[in-house]
């Protein structure tokens, strides 16, 4: 293989594996910190990017109860992401009082939490197409002025990325930064470690859990808004359902890396990116089985995935 | 306690159902045509372009005075995305709704699961969007306004070999989840062999992808001269994109999925060029297609999508049906079993000038109507520099 | 009430296949065991009964199709599955909890791939005009509701019996039942090879039922519907999932029936008529508040079998 092409693959792989790292922070957040998968992720991303384009002042289609509709506001786009991306914690709050919360209290198996995440997932994901209508929609591009892919081959044998990817990589990996900084090094990280460690024994040496789990559904919707923006920005708002499809892919994600590991939903993403990328060219019909060929592989040989730690058994 | 709740939720449940039977239409004035398309689910993006397409037509034909006089009324009962929601809607279109016949549903797949309930209870159903191979072959009241696409594919490529006299590698990328996709794609594969061009890779993806950056590699890796893409319009649109965006300038010809505008705000400016087999054209110039741009116009700013196109069509042939049967013999004096049988025969034999061109039926024995298209277009996308709009622009 | 069964022939023999599938996932779970790989085989029967029907048997083309030799297909379906299920579930059930739920939903998006990328399941556009052995659509009653009760008899019996004590007992505390001699691993197989087979016979008649069959039947979102009907039905008890599974299958049609009643304010209508996925959403993360057990639970059981005589204590 050129090394020409062998760069390009792997630079595919890094762009690929990017934006599914970028979602699984999220996602692997609230495992690290619940224990529980949280399905509703991918609609909360879906909201944030809808909220991101309301707040640019566009205008919504004709389909949906919003018809037509357009904010008085027009925010340059940095501010919208940031304005959609807290419309987005806000959603994950209510999510987590009405949904989550009332669970928890009763001491609800993770399981039951799991299809309860589900059904809120599916009622979000039809409010969304409700309100917007189903089509797809475009942002304002803040990136125009660059040009669309950077070069880090040569002239004569180019090896190209799209810029956009370029950004979702450097901002997977602040909010990689950002986030392991928050776990290890604050006194709010780890208050958040003790409540996933054992959430009684938290209560009882005085660790507000409840305002730390509140916590962490803002973080966790944060993520998902800027997450949901930034695809958004990439390949345009597909539709209601276009986080959905992250979500089990997702799942794959933060397994390979070691369920609730933050660092490990960044390698977990990259090395699936990896793997779709270098699937070669005849078998390319089969990419899609991948991650969870992989996601198969690794919950037989190594569950606690590659950055995990050995799950002691206690009796 | 729970007891009671139980016995309450199964009793409601009970009178609805019985009650959603028996509270039926009673002999209403206005006729009733089904509609059943995907009007939730993954594939109501397409679903409601065609029920703007088929309200159009409601609005547009009852203006000209209905089935001459009577008002025709649309029914819409969602047939979803999968193919017991679509069973279940054409079973309540006709036993409940009791209309004179269906148009739809969305899917090919869904069309193989519910036409045959349709067919068993004898009653006509034109399919606006099912192309794969097949569909009218399921029974005698089935019958498709979409083409499938065999005629169109080569004079795509051909339009493609016009414009680049060079043109010899081809590179193939379709959606392998969806049927219409990949019956489309075997046309154009077929079509490239035939000209005697090299089918240099073929590609798949899935509809719900959103990055195609695998496949595009592999594609820019054989250096083709076109890359001809059976999608529908998101991903076509992000694959259009991206392509671009990576550097390849050769040609592109998309297929019938991309046949719309919904494609600008993803592909934006790099749409531009972009030949589209088509089996609608809103460029084509007739009386009907000039009133039904204008209309979709104003309710939606941009051109008419093929599926809005596909439906109106649809719901024009059961209008025109209708009238010539009622000038045979007077419909408001039939049953509704033999109306629905005398429209099926009525409809299959005609000739009907709609947005989509002339169109005629052929059959056979056990079958429906297979649809004749006598026009077929192939255009290409203009976009303005700014690449907020765009036109489609005949070749042909 | 003949329009009633014109209208609802469909959906009332849905219900009952529904509640055999939802019996697939209770049987794991009756081990503790929560797995979703039953809409796998679900699809593995479909496309077993498929391709036998419309390339194997041959039959004279007008009239319908023999139903023995339906018969025969369901059976060759749950020896498939069954086989599927062995292989795949003395790997897949060393995991426990999560993990194992993880492996089934990778399971069942595997064989989605490879039935989408095959010839002889027909790829995208799957296998169509499967032949009918009935001429009405309620006379598939005649396989759905024997399945059905055969599945709950062998539930029922299953469970006084030294395995099927085995397996509750897996799922109390599964440490302490292997400290007890249970051998975890052959009851756990065992529950899910059983709930394999039924599923294969579901899709060997839905595949008839439906007219065709493709990769979109049998997929994550049939788990979605599973979990919602254990869980709303009722998780500790096999008549839960029954339940569960006629009621939430009737619920979407019912609530397009609620739409097309007269009278109701327009906004109201399209509302419960194209809000359905909304409405059943939310009542699936409500039912887990307030129906933690499910809405059939065993002390309800009781409660009713102890109207009939004082239980014995």
């Amino acid at each position: 293989m050129s090394r020409t092409l062998l760069l390009q693959q792997v630079l595919n792989g890094l762009a690929i594996g990017s934006v599914y790292a970028i979602f699984a922070l999220g996602y692997t957040l609230i495992f690290s910190v619940l224990r529980i998968i949280n399905f509703t992720h991918g609609a909360i991303f879906t909201l944030g990017a809808y909220a991101t384009y309301v707040l640019t002042g566009s205008q919504l289609g004709i389909n949906g109860l919003l018809a037509g509709a357009t904010l008085p506001i027009r925010l340059p786009f940095v501010l919208a992401l940031l304005g959609g991306s807290v419309v987005a914690a806000i959603c994950a709050v209510i999510v987590e009082r009405l949904a989550f919360r009332p669970l928890r209290m009763v001491g609800a198996d993770p399981l039951l939490t799991l299809v309860s995440s589900l059904g809120v997932a599916v009622a979000l994901v039809n409010i969304t197409q409700y309100l917007f209508g189903a089509e797809p929609y475009s942002y304002p591009d803040p990136l125009s002025r660059l040009p669309s892919a950077v070069n880090f081959g040569s002239a004569s044998q180019p090896v190209l990325v799209r810029t956009v990817q370029v950004v979702i990589f450097g901002v997977s990996m602040v909010m990689l930064g950002l986030l392991s900084y928050l776990m290890n090094a604050t006194r709010t990280g780890k208050a958040l470690r003790a409540v996933a460690e054992d959430i009684t024994t938290s209560s009882l040496l005085g660790i507000d859990t409840d305002r730390l789990i509140l916590l962490t559904f803002v973080i966790s919707g944060f993520l998902g808004g800027v997450t949901g923006t930034l695809i958004g920005l990439s390949v345009g708002i597909a539709g209601p359902y276009f986080g959905i499809a992250f979500g089990l892919k997702g799942l794959a994600v933060i397994v390979l890396g070691g369920l609730g590991d933050i660092p490990g939903a960044v390698v977990g993403g990259l090395v699936i990116g990896l793997a779709e990328a270098f699937v070669p060219s005849q078998y390319i019909a089969y990419r899609e089985a991948v991650p969870f060929a992989l996601l198969f592989i690794v919950l037989l040989a190594r569950p606690q995935g590659l950055l995990g730690r050995a799950q002691v058994q206690k009796v | 306690m729970l007891t009671r709740r139980l016995g309450v939720v199964i009793s409601l449940l009970a009178v609805v159902l019985l009650g959603g039977a028996l509270v039926g239409r009673a002999a209403d004035p206005p006729i009733p045509i089904g509609i059943s398309v995907a009007q939730t689910g993954p594939v109501a993006l397409a679903g409601q372009e065609q029920v703007l397409g088929a309200q159009i037509a409601e609005e547009y034909f009852n203006k000209q005075g209905g089935v001459n006089g009577r008002p025709i009324k649309l029914v819409f009962q969602d047939a979803g995305s999968d193919e017991p929601t679509a069973i279940n809607a054409f079973q309540n279109q006709i036993n409940v709704a009791k209309v004179v016949g269906i148009v739809g549903p969305s899917l090919s797949q869904q069309a193989f699961a519910a036409d045959p309930f349709a067919v068993r209870a004898k009653v006509p159903v034109i399919g606006p969007s099912n192309t794969a191979k097949g569909i009218p072959q399921i029974g005698e009241f089935v019958s498709r306004v979409s083409s499938p696409v065999a005629i169109v594919a080569p004079n795509a490529v051909k339009a493609a070999m016009d414009i680049n006299k060079n043109l010899k590698k081809v590179a193939v990328l379709y959606a392998q989840n969806d049927a219409f996709n990949k019956s489309e794609t075997e046309t154009f594969q077929q079509a490239v062999k035939d000209l005697k061009l090299d089918l240099a890779t073929v590609q798949t993806f899935q509809t719900t992808d959103t990055d195609f950056t695998a496949q595009i590699t592999n594609v820019l890796n054989v250096k083709p001269d076109l890359v001809i893409i059976s999608g529908l319009q998101v991903d076509g649109a992000n694959l259009i994109k991206q392509l671009r965006d990576l550097g390849y300038q050769g040609l592109i010809v998309g297929g019938n999925g991309v046949n719309t505008a919904a494609i600008y705000p993803i592909c934006k400016a790099k749409c531009d060029g972009v030949l589209i087999a088509q089996a609608y054209s809103p460029a084509y110039k007739s009386k009907i297609n000039d009133e039904f741009k204008s209309m979709y116009k104003d309710r939606q700013k941009k051109d008419p999508p093929q599926f809005s196109a596909q439906s109106f069509a649809g719901v024009q042939v059961f209008v025109e049906a209708l009238r010539a049967l009622d000038k045979k013999s007077p419909i408001a004096k039939m049953d509704l079993a033999t109306l629905r049988v005398d429209l099926n025969k009525q409809l299959i034999s005609g000739t009907y000038d709609t947005p989509l061109g002339e169109i005629s039926f052929t059959t056979g024995p056990g079958m429906g109507g297979e649809i004749v298209q006598k026009q077929s277009y192939v255009a290409q996308i203009r976009m303005d520099p700014d690449g907020t709009k765009g036109t489609f622009v005949f070749v042909k | 009430m003949a329009t009633f069964l014109a209208t609802y022939d469909f959906l009332l023999v849905s219900m009952v296949l529904a509640a055999a599938l939802a019996l697939t996932l209770y049987l794991p779970l009756m081990a503790g065991q929560l797995s979703v790989a039953s809409p796998g085989f679900y699809a593995l029967g479909g496309y077993t009964a498929a391709i036998l029907s419309t390339k194997v048997f041959h039959h004279p083309a007008p009239g319908l199709y023999p139903v023995s030799l339906v018969l025969v297909e369901i059976v060759v379906a749950a020896v498939v599955s069954g086989v599927l299920g062995l292989a795949v579930g003395i790997p897949a059930l060393r995991l426990r909890g999560i993990f194992l739920a993880l492996a089934t939903i990778a399971f069942v998006q595997i064989l989605g791939v490879v039935a989408l990328n095959l010839d002889v399941t027909g790829g995208a556009i799957g296998i169509f005009g499967i032949p009918q052995p009935f001429s009405s659509q309620m006379q598939y009653m005649w396989l759905a509701i024997p399945l059905l009760v055969v599945s709950m008899l062998f539930v029922a019996r299953l469970e006084p019996t030294r395995a099927g004590r085995a397996l509750v007992a897996l799922r109390e505390d599964e440490l302490a039942a292997a400290a007890m001699g249970v051998n975890p691993t052959y009851h756990k197989v065992l529950a899910f090879t059983a709930s394999a087979v039924l599923a294969g016979a579901v899709g060997a008649i839905s595949a008839h039922f439906i007219n065709t069959w493709n990769s979109r039947q049998g997929t994550f979102d049939t788990s979605v519907n599973l979990m919602a009907f254990v869980l709303v039905g009722g998780s500790r008890t096999f008549v839960g999932p029954v339940v569960g599974g006629l009621v939430l299958t009737a619920l979407p049609e019912a609530l397009r029936g609620i739409a097309g009643l007269g009278g109701l304010p327009t906004w109201f209508a399209e509302f419960l008529r194209d809000g359905r996925l909304i409405i059943f959403g939310v009542l699936i993360a409500v039912g887990t508040i307030f129906f933690p057990q499910g809405l059939i639970t065993p002390a309800l059981l009781r409660r009713l079998a102890g109207r009939r005589r004082p239980a014995a204590r």
